[in-house]
């Protein structure tokens, strides 16, 4: 078993209490990297928890992760960065930017998938 | 003063203005959006719909398991009993169900609760399916309704009574169903008693929390 170090990255718009601020904690690469979050105390936006509602949606900035527990992701998220971590377990050290459930759907919608097609 | 120009309430809504709801705007004064409340419902109540539609089909295939079919069948139409103590709520916050169930679908906030077999085209796979994997379906639905609802009961808590009343009681319902399912599941998979403390409902679906019969007869 591996252990990276995440740096998450809170938004100062982010209905978040870490809001402003940029935090580090170390994720093994058996775990989900919201659980790890909120474990540490770092409490993020989430809902479903299952990798479909989108709601904990973060942009990956550095780094790699498995998203392969999520109930839908498509390739396009991948490669617009876009990750849902309340199913993406590390598999190198990390750096995202939390708090992205607007920017994943607006980028749904743009690629014509649901949520976000439905929302916009 | 005339009569005519005396207001008739303070606050943002001009009085006889029907553009406006003080229903909404209370919320907005307190901290509180009501139209991205609104939006997170549609989204929990198009997932109650949706588990409302695949449990129909779950407990059919749960041929063989009278016991199992019937806690399905009380948390399938208590899934429906939340849709429906919801749907006015949308409405009263200036919303709207979506035109087309695609879209309501699509945004539901919970997985669809198919079945877990893999589907050739249209038709599922049968050969593979057995009550073990229908019961882990039915228990992460319930896992992913109870996030929801407590997601819910976080934002309104302490500003918005009305919705925080719904989803509260939904919440309890939720909670009940996870516990059913892993009491039956723990037996079924793990030969495991872990009891849910709990016993049938009085009838099929009874929601004696949420169901709308009993505090909204309009609904
Ligand atoms: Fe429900
Ligand atoms: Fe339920």
């Amino acid at each position: 078993m591996s252990t990276y170090s995440v740096v998450i990255e809170v938004p100062e718009d982010c209905d978040a209490a870490a809001a402003g601020e940029t935090v580090e904690l170390d994720v093994a690469d058996s775990e989900y990297v919201l659980a790890a979050a909120r474990d540490a105390g770092v409490w993020l936006p989430a809902d479903c928890q299952q990798g479909w509602c989108t709601t904990c949606a973060a942009e990956l900035l550095a780094g790699e992760v498995d998203q392969s527990d999520a109930r839908r992701y498509f390739e396009a998220d991948a490669e617009a960065d876009l990750i849902l971590p309340c199913t993406a377990t590390p598999e190198s050290d990390l750096r995202i930017r939390a708090c992205q459930y607007d920017e994943m759907l607006d980028h749904r919608a743009a690629i014509d998938e649901p949520p976000g097609r439905s929302k916009r | 003063m005339a009569d005519d120009d005396r207001r008739h309430g303070s606050g943002s809504v001009e009085p006889g203005s029907t553009d406006k709801r003080v229903g909404m705007e209370a919320l907005r004064e307190r901290g509180l959006d009501p139209e991205e409340l609104r939006e997170r419902l549609i989204d929990a109540i198009g997932a109650e719909f949706s588990t409302y539609y695949y449990y129909t089909n779950l407990r059919m295939h749960l041929a063989g398991h009278e016991d199992y079919k019937e806690i399905t069948e009380d948390a399938r139409l208590e899934d429906r009993a939340h849709f429906e103590l919801v749907a006015p709520r949308v409405y009263e916050l200036g919303g709207s169900l979506p035109g087309d169930i695609g879209d309501f679908m699509g945004r539901a906030s919970c997985p669809h609760a198919e079945l877990p077999v893999p589907f050739e085209g249209e038709t599922p796979d049968l050969s593979q399916l057995d009550a073990e994997g229908i019961l882990e379906v039915l228990l992460e639905a319930e896992r992913c309704a109870i996030r929801t609802w407590s997601e819910i009961c976080d934002m309104t808590h302490g500003k918005d009574p009305r919705t925080y009343d719904m989803a509260s009681r939904i919440l309890q319902e939720e909670v009940e169903h996870e516990a059913w399912f892993i009491e039956l599941l723990s037996m079924e998979r793990d030969g495991e008693i872990n009891p849910a403390g709990h016993f049938v409902r009085g009838e099929p679906g009874d929601a004696p929390y949420s169901t709308n019969r009993r505090i909204n007869d309009s609904a």
